[in-house]
C-alpha cells in the first residue's frame, strides 16, 4: 500500500467534502465521501493498516467538521474494524457487497453519531433524524460504485478482491 | 532466565495494540477542553485554507457563470412581463420619492447621533471557503479571523439576517456555527406577537422554536427577530419566518418549525460584526 497515495486520497476527499458538496446534494441528501474509502481499505489492506488509514480519515473529517474532536476517528477505527473482521464470510469484490456493506455500515455510523449528538445538544427531532440517516446513507451507498472505481484505479486492488 | 522488554515498535507491530494506542489518542482529545481542541483543529487545517478558498472561489465562479447561461435563456420569455412591470414600478418611484425625503432627514440624525456615539461594532467582509463535512453539524469556514479582529462568539449576518457566530478563530480564517447547527441557541422574539422564545438548530434546512407557550397565537409568516436578553445577540435582527406551528396532544409547549431568512446552503459572503 502507497501512503503517499492515501494521504492524496484524503486530501481530494477532505476538499471535496469540504467545499463542493453543494453540487452533488439532492436537497437535503449529502454523501459521505470518506465513510466508503472506509469500507474501501477495510475490504482491501490487513487489520494494522486498516486501522491507522481509518484513524486518519476519521482525524481528517474531525479537523473538516464543527463538534467534538476525535469522535469521528473512533468510530471509523470501530467501523473498520467490524468490516474486517466479516470480511472473509463476504464476496468482497462484487459490486453489490460493496453497496451493501457501506449503506448498512454508514447507517450504523450516522445512528451511532446521531446519538452522540443527541446525547450532547438534546435537539434532534426523530423523525427528520431518522430521514436524514436514511437518504444520506442511501446516497452514500449509491455513489459507491464511482468511487471504488476511482480508488481502485489510484490505488490498484485487484490482487485483494481475487484473493 | 531473562525476558527482554518490548520496544514501542514492537509494541507498534502488533495490531491490537495499534488499534488501542490510536483509541486512546482519540479519547484523549475527546476529554480536551473545547478551547484546546478547537485551538488544534485550527492550527492543523491553516495550510488547507488557501486550497479551499481556491476550490470554492472554482467552483463559485462556475456557479454563476451557468446562472447567467440560464438566467439568459430565461430571461427571453419573461423580458416582455418584465417591461411592463418596469412602466408601473416608474409610477410607484414617483409617489415614495416624497416619502424618502422625509425620511432622509430623519436618518441624517440617526447618523449624526451613531457617529457621534462612536457604534463599538465594526462588520468585516468575508468569503465562505468551507462548509462542514458532517450531515448533523452545520458550520461554514470563512476567510475572516483573527487577524482582520474577529473573535470567538462574534455574530455573523447574510442579507442584513443572523445566520450564526463566531466558534473558533484562526489567524486568517474562522468557523461559523450557523443557527441550523444543533448547539445553536438563539433568544428570539416573535415580531408580531412579542413572545419570547428560543430558536434551535436541529441540523435540517429548518430550525424550531422552544418554549413557545401553547396559547401563543403564532401563525404562518410571523417574523422572529433577535432579542437581547442575555447580551449576546444584538437586538431585532430578523432570523427566521414561522412556517408550520403545532399543538400536540399532553404537551406544554407548541411545536414550531421556523424557516431561517437567509437561504444558507446558497450564501457565498457574510458579514462578521466584530465588538
Amino acid at each position: 500500500m502507497r501512503w503517499f497515495t492515501f494521504f492524496c486520497i484524503l486530501l481530494g476527499v477532505s476538499l471535496f467534502q469540504s467545499t463542493l458538496m453543494n453540487w452533488i446534494n439532492i436537497g437535503s441528501a449529502a454523501p459521505d465521501l470518506y465513510f466508503p474509502l472506509v469500507i474501501f481499505y477495510s475490504f482491501l489492506a490487513d487489520i494494522k493498516r486498516n486501522t491507522i488509514t481509518n484513524w486518519f480519515v476519521g482525524m481528517s473529517k474531525d479537523l473538516f467538521s464543527e463538534g467534538s474532536f476525535g469522535v469521528n476517528s473512533v468510530f471509523f477505527v470501530a467501523m473498520g474494524f467490524f468490516v474486517w473482521s466479516i470480511r472473509g464470510i463476504l464476496f468482497r469484490g462484487h459490486l453489490v457487497t460493496q453497496v451493501l456493506v457501506t449503506f448498512i455500515f454508514s447507517c450504523i455510523y450516522n445512528i451511532l453519531y446521531a446519538v452522540h449528538t443527541t446525547l450532547s445538544f438534546h435537539s434532534l427531532s426523530l423523525s427528520a433524524t431518522i430521514w436524514t440517516i436514511f437518504i444520506c446513507s442511501l446516497y452514500t451507498a449509491m455513489i459507491v460504485p464511482v468511487l471504488f472505481w476511482i480508488f481502485s484505479k489510484l490505488q490498484p486492488t485487484q490482487q485483494f478482491f481475487h484473493q | 532466565m531473562r525476558t527482554s522488554t518490548p520496544s514501542f515498535s514492537d509494541i507498534l507491530k502488533n495490531p491490537i495494540a495499534a488499534i488501542i494506542i490510536l483509541l486512546a489518542i482519540s479519547l484523549s482529545f475527546l476529554f480536551l477542553p473545547p478551547k484546546i481542541s478547537n485551538h488544534i483543529k485550527m492550527t492543523c487545517v491553516v495550510p488547507m485554507r488557501p486550497l479551499q478558498w481556491a476550490t470554492c472561489f472554482c467552483s463559485n465562479s462556475a456557479n454563476n457563470f451557468l446562472d447567467k447561461v440560464f438566467s439568459g435563456w430565461r430571461n427571453a420569455h419573461v423580458k416582455k412581463q418584465l417591461e411592463e412591470q418596469v412602466s408601473q414600478f416608474k409610477n410607484k418611484i414617483l409617489e415614495q420619492q416624497d416619502t424618502i425625503y422625509k425620511l432622509q432627514s430623519k436618518l441624517y440624525t440617526l447618523s449624526k447621533f451613531q457617529a457621534e456615539n462612536k457604534s463599538k461594532t465594526k462588520p468585516v467582509p468575508a468569503d465562505i471557503i468551507g462548509y462542514d463535512s458532517l450531515t448533523f453539524r452545520k458550520s461554514i469556514t470563512v476567510n475572516a479571523g483573527s487577524n482582520h479582529g474577529v473573535k470567538p462568539n462574534d455574530i455573523v449576518v447574510s442579507n442584513n439576517a443572523l445566520i450564526g457566530k463566531v466558534v473558533s478563530v484562526s489567524g486568517g480564517s474562522c468557523v461559523v456555527q450557523l443557527i441550523t447547527d444543533p448547539a445553536s441557541r438563539i433568544p428570539g422574539r416573535v415580531l408580531q406577537t412579542r413572545e419570547q422564545v428560543i430558536v434551535e438548530g436541529n441540523a435540517t434546512g429548518f430550525c424550531q422554536l422552544k418554549y413557545v407557550p401553547r396559547w401563543a397565537k403564532l401563525k404562518k409568516g410571523d417574523d422572529i427577530v433577535s432579542s437581547d436578553i442575555g447580551g449576546f445577540y444584538p437586538p431585532s435582527l430578523p432570523i427566521a419566518t414561522v412556517v408550520e406551528t403545532e399543538v400536540k396532544g399532553g404537551d406544554l409547549f407548541q411545536s414550531v418549525k421556523v424557516l431561517p431568512k437567509v437561504n444558507l446552503s446558497k450564501i457565498e459572503q457574510v458579514l462578521v460584526i466584530t465588538k
